[in-house]
């Protein structure tokens, strides 16, 4: 098994039609029965992962069930969001467990943020040379 | 001796002086946004453009980390 996985940064179109390119990253997220692959946004300046609404539906979570509320910052400040524990396989590494923000919010992107994606994984960003590492914790 | 592109610039400077002032200010809006494509800067003026990060969200940060160490408080009943 490889200790790292190398990501190239993706070109993608913003809403103005702007095109750039970003470190998104893709994985399995794996919620009871249900598995979704999806691409999230590597983002150091977020203090928690985000979920949008849909994604969080698509793995079959139920808003009423989930017990803990949270407050966001930013642009998801006014809306509400709970906590949700969710299984994800990044590579050939093994699943570990995500703590995400489930928003009500759908216009915004998978945040992979500070708690908890950056204390599991390490992560060294090459944007001169367009791609990025990605290790799990107290892996060379 | 100039260049032919600082001909060109010079050629250019009496069509521009011409222009009426909110022409001048779209020639300018132009240029910053070329210049921001080429060098790959997804910023425009004037756009509006949405931030996500929750970039202070402590108290969020905290509730998760609780909930890692004790999942079984993640649902109702």
């Amino acid at each position: 098994m490889d200790n790292v996985f190398r990501v190239p940064f993706s070109n993608v179109v913003n809403h103005l039609g702007e095109t750039g390119i970003l470190p998104l990253l893709p994985l399995q997220l794996n919620y009871r029965e249900k598995s979704l692959e999806v691409s999230a946004r590597l983002d150091t300046g977020a203090m928690v992962n985000v979920l949008p609404w849909s994604v969080g539906l698509e793995l079959g979570a139920v808003w009423e069930n989930q017990a803990i509320s949270l407050k966001l910052s930013g642009n998801l400040s006014n809306l509400e969001a709970r906590a949700l524990l969710v299984a994800a396989s990044i590579g050939d590494f093994p699943p570990v467990q995500l703590a995400f923000a489930w928003t009500k919010a759908d216009n915004v992107p998978i945040l992979l943020g500070m708690t908890n994606f950056f204390m599991e994984f390490d992560v060294c960003v090459f944007r001169s040379q367009s791609f990025f590492d990605v290790r799990p914790k107290g892996r060379q | 001796m100039l260049s032919a592109q600082s001909k060109e610039m010079e050629q250019l400077k009496p069509v521009l002086q011409q222009l009426e002032r909110h022409e001048k200010l779209l020639v300018i809006q132009f240029l910053a946004t070329e210049l921001a494509r080429q060098e790959e800067v997804l910023l425009v003026p004037n756009a509006s453009y949405p931030v996500w990060s929750p970039l202070e969200a402590y108290g969020a940060s905290d509730a998760l980390l609780n909930l890692l160490a004790n999942p079984q408080t993640e649902t109702n009943g």
